[in-house]
């Protein structure tokens, strides 16, 4: 429903007065929209002929249709301005990075500047895969997908009994897992090296992978319980009725309706175990052979200093599976982002 | 009848599986048990061993450990230079909290706009708002760090030198680097605040904007008494989750100054890392933590508070 889409709100407000806008309302001419236009502007009297011809250049009459005409508002204007600076702001890093890496050895620094180069090379990508890159690559990828699943099939039992089992404790265990969630990860990077090391899970892809599922599961937990929140439990009833334990109610008949929120969990865990750094260059250490993509890429850039060409490349690479993961269901990720984080409002 | 005592005993072992089973999946503990494994390894026991390393004098280079009390704590406490990762630190959560939450905030109304409008070019923004959130951290330092140069042949300083201005040393002088940490933050942060106060935006009832309209409130009105107040809690909330992550920033500092230069950009993460790994004196860095995690508990707090989640769950 448009805020000045007036026409018919005002229909249906006060039926007396259809079509037409409140006399006590101010409509400033670039304003309206071109139904009002036709209604009150002309009468019949004004027609486009006539204006031009009475002053012999197009008057501000004439310029206010136009704009209504193609329905532009002032305000569009402000608006449109706005999005032209956003799109700036955060996309020419992004496309300036991409241009940088394409470059052969030394255009970057060439004069007058330019966003798509004059020449394209690959040279500089061969750097950053010389260097290792499709050993991270693969290790991200595994650490991703594993964790992703990982996660998923201990927040998905856990989301439910929350959901659906009536127990003592339930809210202190659930307050707890919020707690959790939003104590950052951070925090227990300076302990991390010594329980890793006890757990025997230090400088192993495993404990990384097992250490994701632990930090991420409470986020994962209270999203999901939202979404078995909102399925009635006469489906769970009704399975039970047809002989269905809870496991097999689960598998059968929730799994399903729950399945845009399975997806939110795995699109936002996946970004997250694939750009998480500290925890893993912790976990990880110097093991080269483990790098995920954010370890191998900062040390790489520790690695080649100034080479702008280079760092650009590796940057590139290091974003690109996520941009296209992303590109292709951002619809979702804004949906869970916003089902999950303002539940309760 | 030989045959059937056999297997009645298979029916009857079978059935009592079966009803085994049923009891184990009718306890919410076999459901929970995973989640409460992986709470308690990866978060609760790593930290109250912070806590506990807190109070002694572990290294990374000596063998043995010493119970210390409160030494950690009074030396931080004493110590100038953790006032200034302080002083640091609040500076970078103040600006970004700040400039995330207002151009989150101008970007959700100008989308929202656009979505009801019909204007062209709302997806076309709202996706490249969001695809600065989902770059890795490390890499947003190092993408930044190309753009910042600090010669003219860098992006921003090619610019600014069009206009006559620069080059500036936008990661060598101390100032002008935290100024280009919470850019690169901004640049980041912002998506998540879009998208709260989008979501946010959604919720505000319509009737709302037609009562005002009948009382004859132009557009500021309508923004001024209904549209903001109706956006009250998710903004505060916004606030309190943006300032926890502000606080909490280690991967895209690191990766675009490293703290420096000197530390001028040492935000508490990074000063926390440096004392427990590069000076190797985990006991010192345990108390920053202990430290770090108090400032979020105290967060979490005030979140809970704005969020009445006793009532939601």
């Amino acid at each position: 429903m448009t805020d000045d889409d007036h026409t018919g709100e005002d229909a249906r407000t006060d039926p007396s007065r259809t079509e037409q806008a409140p006399p006590d309302r101010e409509v400033p001419p670039g304003e309206r929209t071109d139904g009002d236009q036709a209604e009150r502007t002309d009468g019949g009297v004004t027609e486009e002929g006539a204006v031009v011809s009475e002053t012999g250049r197009p008057s501000l009459k004439r310029i206010a249709e136009r704009a209504a005409a193609v329905d532009l508002r002032p305000l569009d204007v402000v608006v449109y301005a706005i999005y032209g600076l956003a799109m700036v702001f955060f996309a020419f890093p992004v496309l300036w990075v991409v241009s940088a890496s394409l470059r052969p050895e030394g255009e970057l620094f060439s004069y007058p500047f330019r966003l798509i180069p004059r020449e394209v090379s690959l040279s500089a990508y061969e750097q950053v895969f010389e260097a290792g890159m499709l050993t991270w690559l693969f290790n991200s990828t595994l650490v991703s997908v594993l964790g992703v699943a990982g996660i998923l099939a201990v927040s998905v039992p856990a989301a439910y009994a929350f959901s659906r089992f009536e127990f003592r404790g339930r809210r202190g265990l659930l307050g707890l897992v919020l707690l959790f969630q939003m104590i950052s990860p951070v925090i227990i990077i300076v302990p991390l090296y010594s329980v890793m090391t006890s757990l025997g899970l230090i400088r192993t892809r495993i404990g990384l992978i097992l250490l994701y599922i632990g930090i991420q599961t409470p986020f994962s937990i209270w999203l999901l319980k939202g979404y078995f929140d909102t399925i009635p439990r006469e489906l769970d009833y009704a399975a039970r009725i047809d002989g269905c334990n809870r496991l097999q109610t689960l598998r059968h008949v929730l799994l399903r309706p729950i399945a845009p929120g399975l997806a939110v969990v795995a699109i936002f865990n996946t970004v997250l175990t694939w750009s998480e750094f500290v925890l893993a260059y912790t976990v990880i250490s110097t093991e080269s052979e483990l790098y995920t993509i954010s370890i191998g890429v900062y040390n790489f850039q520790n690695q080649f200093g100034n080479d702008w060409r280079a760092i650009a490349a590796a940057s590139v690479v290091g974003m690109l599976p996520l941009v296209v993961v992303f590109i292709a269901l951002q619809r979702y990720f804004v949906k869970g982002l916003v089902e999950g984080s303002l539940k309760g409002q | 009848m030989a045959t059937a005592g056999p297997d009645d005993f298979v029916g009857e072992t079978v059935d009592r599986a079966r009803g085994w089973v049923r009891r184990l999946v009718d306890h919410p503990l076999p459901w929970l048990l995973p989640t409460l494994i992986g709470l308690a390894v990866f978060q609760l026991y790593p930290m109250v061993e912070a806590v506990l390393m807190s109070f002694s004098d572990e290294s990374l280079i000596r063998p043995e450990t010493e119970f210390v009390g409160l030494d950690q704590y009074t030396r931080l406490l004493t110590d100038p230079e953790f006032y200034e990762m302080l002083r640091i630190t609040g500076i970078y959560a103040f600006s970004s909290v700040v400039l995330h939450v207002l151009s989150g905030l101008v970007l959700a109304l100008a989308i929202d706009y656009g979505v009801r409008r019909k204007l062209r070019a709302h997806l076309t923004t709202r996706v490249a708002v969001l695809l600065a959130w989902i770059v890795p951290g490390i890499i947003i330092g190092l993408i930044w760090k190309v753009m910042l140069v600090e010669t003219e042949f860098g992006a921003v300083n090619y610019f600014l030198g069009q206009v006559g201005i620069g080059p500036i040393p936008f990661r060598s002088d101390p100032e002008l680097a935290l100024v280009s940490t919470i850019i690169a933050g901004t640049w980041r942060g912002t998506a998540f605040s879009m998208i709260m106060i989008y979501g946010g935006l959604q919720r505000v009832p319509q009737r709302l904007y037609e009562a005002a309209r009948v009382d004859g409130a132009g557009r500021w009105a309508r923004f001024r008494h209904v549209t903001l107040p109706q956006l009250k809690p998710v903004l505060f909330v916004t606030t309190v989750l943006v300032t926890i992550y502000a606080l909490n920033t280690f991967d895209l500092i690191f990766a675009l100054t490293g703290g420096g230069p000197g530390r001028a950009t040492q935000v508490l993460a990074l000063f926390m890392y440096q004392e427990a790994f590069t000076d190797y004196a985990l006991g010192r860095g345990a108390a920053i933590a202990v430290v770090m995690l108090c400032i979020n508990l105290l967060l979490t707090g005030v979140y809970l508070y704005a969020f009445d989640i006793g009532d939601e769950i």
